[in-house]
């Protein structure tokens, strides 16, 4: 198989790499750039553990080929923090919340939350949970995760 | 989540039966700093920033990838395998049948009753029958494609009824039963003589998939020495040695096996990392090279462990003020292709017991009789998952609660409490249960926070046009701390530094339950240092003390109390040595925040710990702590079913509100409170955790969630069809937290893992019964089983 | 019965030879062309591409025509609704236009997969899928909706009536075809249009039954002047209930006739019995009740509420 050319940018970065044509987005960001932040738990689309945003989109990086985020932006959980390194609120208000307990979900869940509160930055309760309700979690049953994005809310 | 986001988390402390721990905690004068602290878990960094690696995260390079070939029968002969086309594929280093296995051909949790690779015959859909291992996952499966199988098909079994019938088709050489357990306590002939109402109903519940997030990875690295080591997310490295070793035919000391961050575990992966590892090691043994086998969530599905199935048939008998006087129950509890984790475990260990000694549920009840079959049938088999038997016989006993209450024309929450357990109250298994016992404490608080009177008052339709009913439902449910077998002890090592440094060594694993936050806050808190002077060493065979596995709502307990013994050992030469430096009697040291001091001259001088470390060294004190704990002996009657199983139980109620609609089935979980007597929150936000999460689960089994299985063949294995609670799908949700102390506990702590799920399944189902009328005895409660248990009444209520 | 190795073994690889990415529609119709059937159009490729994982399908070329100019458009011109089939389940559910004048497909496009999903996922994806449960093609249908398709001979509109042939299968041949428009007329004053669906969780699902319904009432006589119903997964493909719907037509509103629609509607649907999805006299029930509900909405949108 031939190998095509991505050029993009990750996490503020630009990128250019020889991909195999049918890599998928979350390979290329875990095998080709390391980063492993990224996790996947059904390869369907189906548990949005694979999230990441797409030009600050929401998308499940396991059914989107890599190509297609050739000239556009992605951001994973390792690009969440500041540029200083300090943690975004959406991360202190996490850990603050006790909203991460296996973290499996957790890259998932607070980079769809970092989207919505970029769109919306004062969310209703009903609003987080649309959000954020393509992303399953079966460890905290949820409660935590919406006060985390509430309380990231009011940090802003 | 209630209007006022702000509103704190309700402790309330109850009696403390007693307030001196005895010989296992010493509470200093300044209190508790630690212990009792919500503090932010100590892996919660490296996960919110994707730091934290997985097992999938790992680096593969050098790795030989394995794949195991899949039976397409549920029961059939192996007449001949060939693997020789595949071995001739370029990039395939090794294919194995079941002749190549070094060791025994056998693993299990608790019998090694299922080959590593089949060699006679094959007992469900997916079972093992040939290992490749190849230089790459693609190469692998092709390989696969290339073995050819002959097979000789065989009549299968699929209900434990019939598999337990005469000439039913024969799954093991043993037969299909697997046990008889029995339970006899009373006279339940002369209890139902007493009944004024005597009810028989059928619960049936079925195969529950866990659903960790995290598809199982596991793999085996064969070390220079001859040693074998074996990583993965694992909940009991331990059970994995102990496999692996006769696997490979070696002594157990030849294998090490080490935890990987687990992506959820829910008492799966108690199970799976065993058959993994097995797997790997027995490839890597014949590559001589590192060999990794990761599962797809389809085959995670297939493959391995789930929530037994039960069938469980009660006559429970009551007087006409609702005083129980005979319970009897037979549960056929479906064990699946393998005996995993269902067998006994003398005294009272295995699922199957549990379920048994669970089955008449948290009341005193004079006269109980349960005969429990577990039996073999040609499904995939059942193991460990959260509440390991209990939640199944609580959906029975809980419903039947409801049941009888309806038709004495009683609140369900009087009947309750008319039978409940309390101090002194004596179990099915003529158990007294001498101390930290909260269960009506968690009812009457429950009862106060959900508004429980007022609730049921308006109960009905929620609009005009009378499609819709709201109703209320309660359950309560009691679980064991501990597991029941003989073995069931704890080992943790403590080491000092001259620094004040420490480094506690436990094989508890993580999964998410925040063990790796709240053992070192125990330690912490025992040696009077801070949370950050402790560092853990992950579990691993090589390092750390046998802990037994991560299971049973047992961890903060055993661990705990081992490490505080740890501890003790070391501050002996501490006290010893900062006593000589203060002047003081030793019994007057007080070890907090990194200072010793004089108790009674608290704003006297006051050492540093870590002065105090460095001296005890210098003189050649010991510094190294080593802590056993084993909880009070278990006992059961094999053949009654009495004694003490279980040292300690944990309680809980909980409360449910939901919307019915009652025209076409759907169920709204509308509000919930759930409460709990927990001994002691060592760590409040993390035990809040796992009531949400357990809520949750519990949700899920009430309402979607089942492994549907059409001729031994799953048809939602992926998560697309086996459906789990979204966030939509979750209540408002109130948990609180009452702690009434566990005198064997540390600072008085009892299990919480798997409590939280038990009595929410229930307390749904009651809930959706009271709304609309109709009781779905068989679980899920989807919207098509609530509609014909509507139809069945001849239409909702119309009060 | 044996189970086919593919349901037994899988893997976490998508597999195909190439990727490409046309900038225009000719270049994408000649890309096709080239393949003679062996390649496959995609737009955002969430439900082509978990079908390709462990090769439980097969194709040599993705043509992902998402970033091709002017296909992505929601507006309206004169009567009609004109959609970019490459508009997003998002997009379409938060279009005010969308929302004012095709509620039933803005609700609809709201159920669609996840957030995630919608964010990538296309309209035209959805109709081309063909799949009988599809939260976008349902109102679609009863929107009588139309479609554009290009291909080898040039350009052809087919409506929906036309267009669902089976379980997967479309009119359109997503690997020689591309779809280039979707219209519809808006809805107006004294119509009224509404989305239902029935599933077993709150989110993230497919439904065990969906429905959308329009009426427009004739104000003078209060009277059924145009009804529409569709629904899925009853059968095969997305179905109107063209017997129901005529029943209504020219009929004095009223609870009766409504409920004899519904009665009709149900006895003309014969949904699969389906372990995942509810048996078959389970949804003919629903088929009642939704299409009792749905016409009562719709009702009510249309300005006209039963008294």
């Amino acid at each position: 198989m031939k190998s095509v050319e991505l050029s993009c940018k990750v996490n503020g970065r630009p990128v250019s790499l020889p991909v195999e044509p049918d890599t998928m987005l979350v390979d290329f960001l875990r095998g080709h750039l390391g980063l492993t932040g990224t996790k996947t738990g059904c390869r369907e689309g189906e548990c949005g553990t694979c999230t990441v945003l797409l030009d600050g989109m929401p998308v499940n990086s396991c059914i989107l080929p890599a190509l297609k985020a050739a000239g556009r932006e992605i951001t994973t959980i390792e690009g969440l923090a500041r540029p200083d390194g300090s943690l975004d609120d959406i991360q202190e208000a996490f850990m603050d919340a006790g909203a991460i307990q296996c973290g499996y979900c957790s890259p998932g869940m607070m980079l769809t939350a970092k989207s919505l509160l970029e769109k919306n930055p004062n969310p209703s309760e009903d609003e987080i949970k649309h959000a954020l309700s393509g992303v399953l979690c079966r460890c905290t049953g949820y409660r935590k995760i919406v006060q985390a994005v509430r309380d990231a809310s009011c940090r802003k | 989540m209630s209007q006022n986001s702000e509103e704190k988390r309700q402790v309330k402390t109850l009696e403390r039966e007693r307030l001196d721990l005895g010989r296992l905690v010493k509470v200093g004068e300044a209190g508790l700093r630690i212990v009792g602290d919500s503090v932010r878990r100590t892996d919660d960094v490296l996960k919110a920033t994707g730091k934290l690696k997985y097992a999938a995260d790992y680096p593969q390079e050098g790795f030989l990838h394995g794949k195991i070939l899949r039976s397409p029968y549920p029961h059939a002969l192996i007449r001949s395998i060939d693997v020789s086309k595949a071995r001739e594929l370029p990039g395939v280093v090794c294919a194995l049948t079941g002749g190549d296995v070094p060791g025994r051909n056998g693993f299990g949790a608790i019998l090694p009753d299922q080959p590593v690779i089949c060699q006679d015959k094959v007992r469900y859909i997916g079972d093992g029958v040939a290992l490749v291992a190849a230089e790459s996952e693609r190469i692998a499966q092709k390989a696969l494609e290339l073995i050819r199988v002959e097979y000789e098909e065989l009549p299968a079994v699929f209900d434990p009824r019939d598999a337990l019938a005469e000439g039913a088709p024969k799954i093991h050489e043993t037969g299909n039963q697997i046990s008889l357990d029995k339970l006899r306590k009373g006279d339940v002939e002369a209890g139902f003589a007493q009944a004024d109402v005597i009810l028989e109903r059928t619960y049936q519940v079925p195969f529950l998939e866990h659903a960790y997030m995290e598809p199982d990875c596991c793999w085996a690295i064969p070390q220079p020495d001859g040693t074998m080591m074996v990583e993965g997310p694992m909940q009991a490295p331990f059970a994995v040695r102990r496999n692996v070793a006769p696997v490979l035919g070696v002594p157990i000391n030849m294998v090490r096996a080490r935890q990987i961050h687990m992506g959820g575990g829910f008492g799966g992966k108690e199970d799976s990392p065993i058959d993994l590892c097995c797997r790997a090691a027995v490839l890597a043994k014949h590559t001589g090279r590192p060999v990794r086998i990761s599962l797809e969530r389809e085959e995670v599905t297939l493959q391995t462990c789930k929530r037994h199935p039960m069938i469980m048939e009660l006559k429970v008998g009551v007087t006409k003020d609702g005083k129980l006087t005979a319970f009897k129950s037979t549960v056929y509890d479906e064990q699946g292709a393998y005996a995993s984790l269902g067998p006994k475990i003398p005294p009272a260990g295995g699922s199957h017991v549990h379920a048994m000694v669970m089955s008449p549920g948290p009341y005193e009840i004079e006269n109980c009789w349960v005969d429990a079959y577990l039996c073999y049938t040609n499904h995939p088999y059942g193991g460990a998952m959260r509440g390991f038997g209990a939640p199944q016989v609580h959906i029975a006993h809980e419903q039947m609660m409801d049941e009888l209450a309806a038709e004495l024309g009683m609140d369900p929450v009087d009947i309750r409490r008319k039978n409940a357990f309390k101090l002194g109250s004596k179990t099915a298994t003529s158990q007294v249960l001498d101390q930290s016992v909260g269960l009506r404490e968690t009812l009457d608080a429950c009862e106060e926070r959900f508004g429980w009177s007022q609730r049921s008052d308006s109960a009905g339709w929620v609009d005009a046009a009378k499609t819709k009913r709201r109703g209320v439902g309660v359950a309560m449910g009691w679980y064991r701390t501990s597991i029941g077998t003989g073995g069931d002890a704890c080992g943790a090592n403590v080491h000092v530094h001259e620094d004040g440094s420490v480094i506690l060594y436990s094989g508890i694993t993580e999964m998410g339950q925040g063990a790796f936050t709240v053992l070192p806050q125990i330690c912490a808190e025992a040696l009077g240092v801070e949370l950050e002077d402790v560092r853990l060493v992950k579990p691993d065979t090589d390092l750390v003390p046998e802990s037994g596995p991560t299971v049973g709502s047992r961890s903060t307990t055993l661990m705990g109390n081992a490490i505080i013994l740890a501890c003790r050992q070391v501050r002996e030469s501490l006290d010893q040595k900062a006593a000589e430096m203060l002047g003081v009697e030793p019994e007057r040291l007080v070890f907090c925040g990194r200072k010793v001091f004089d108790r009674d001259n608290p704003d006297g001088k006051a050492l540093e710990f870590r002065q105090v470390a460095a001296a005890a060294m210098a003189s050649g004190m010991r510094l190294i702590g080593q802590g056993w704990w084993a909880p009070p002996k278990a006992s059961l009657d094999p053949e009654t079913g009495q004694g003490s199983p279980y040292f300690v139980y944990t309680y809980s109620t909980h409360m449910a509100e939901v919307e019915v609609d009652v025209q076409t089935g759907e169920v709204t979980v509308t509000d919930y409170v759930a409460a709990f007597d927990v001994g002691k929150a060592i760590n409040p936000k993390a035990l809040e955790g796992q009531i949400e999460g357990g809520v949750a689960m519990g949700l899920g089994y009430a309402l979607m969630e089942k492994v549907v299985l059409e001729n031994g063949m799953p048809q939602n294995m992926s998560l697309q069809n086996y459906l789990i609670p979204t966030m939509l799908d979750m209540p408002d949700l109130k948990p609180l937290v009452l702690e009434q102390t566990n005198q064997h506990g540390p600072y008085g702590a009892k299990g919480i893992g798997e409590m939280p799920n038990i009595p929410a399944t229930p307390a749904v189902i009651n809930a959706v019964a009271n709304a609309c009328g109709g009781r779905v005895r068989s679980l899920p409660a989807n919207p098509e089983a609530v509609f014909w248990a509507i139809r069945e009444l001849g239409g909702p209520p119309q009060d | 019965m044996a189970q086919p190795f593919n349901k037994l073994h899988w893997s976490r690889f998508v597999e195909y030879d190439q990727y490409l990415v046309p900038d225009s529609l000719d270049q994408a119709l000649a890309m096709l062309a080239e393949f003679n059937g062996s390649a496959r159009v995609i737009a955002g490729g969430t439900d082509v591409v978990p079908e390709l994982r462990g090769r439980r399908a097969k194709v040599a070329a993705l043509v992902d025509i998402s970033r091709l100019p002017d296909m992505d458009g929601i507006e309206q011109e004169g009567g009609f609704i004109r959609l970019g089939p490459l508009a997003t389940h998002a997009r379409v559910a938060a279009s005010q236009l969308i929302r004012d004048k095709a509620a039933p497909l803005a609700e609809g496009c709201s159920w669609v997969g996840s957030p995630q999903i919608r964010n990538v996922a296309t309209v035209g994806g959805n109709l081309v899928s063909g799949q009988p449960a599809a939260d976008a093609s349902v109102p679609l249908f009863a929107l009588d909706a139309e479609v554009t398709i290009a291909g080898p001979q040039g350009e052809r509109r087919t409506p929906l009536s036309d267009f669902f042939l089976d379980v997967g299968k479309t009119a359109i041949d997503p690997s020689r075809e591309i779809m280039t428009g979707i219209s519809f007329p808006a809805l107006g004053e004294n119509q009224g249009g509404c989305y239902q669906r029935l599933a077993q969780r709150k989110a993230l699902v497919l439904p065990m039954l969906a429905c959308a319904t329009l009426v427009k009432v004739d104000p003078q006589n209060k009277t059924f002047a145009g009804v529409a119903l569709s629904l899925g997964p009853v059968a095969p493909t997305p179905m109107r209930e063209r017997v129901a719907e005529q029943m209504l037509l020219g009929q004095p509103i009223g609870k009766e006739i409504i409920a004899k629609a519904a009665e009709s509607a149900s006895s003309q649907c014969s949904p699969r019995d389906s372990l995942l999805r509810g048996s078959c006299d389970y949804r003919q029930a629903m088929v009642r009740v939704f299409v009792e509900r749905g016409l009562t909405r719709s009702l009510a949108l249309a300005g006209h509420a039963l008294s």
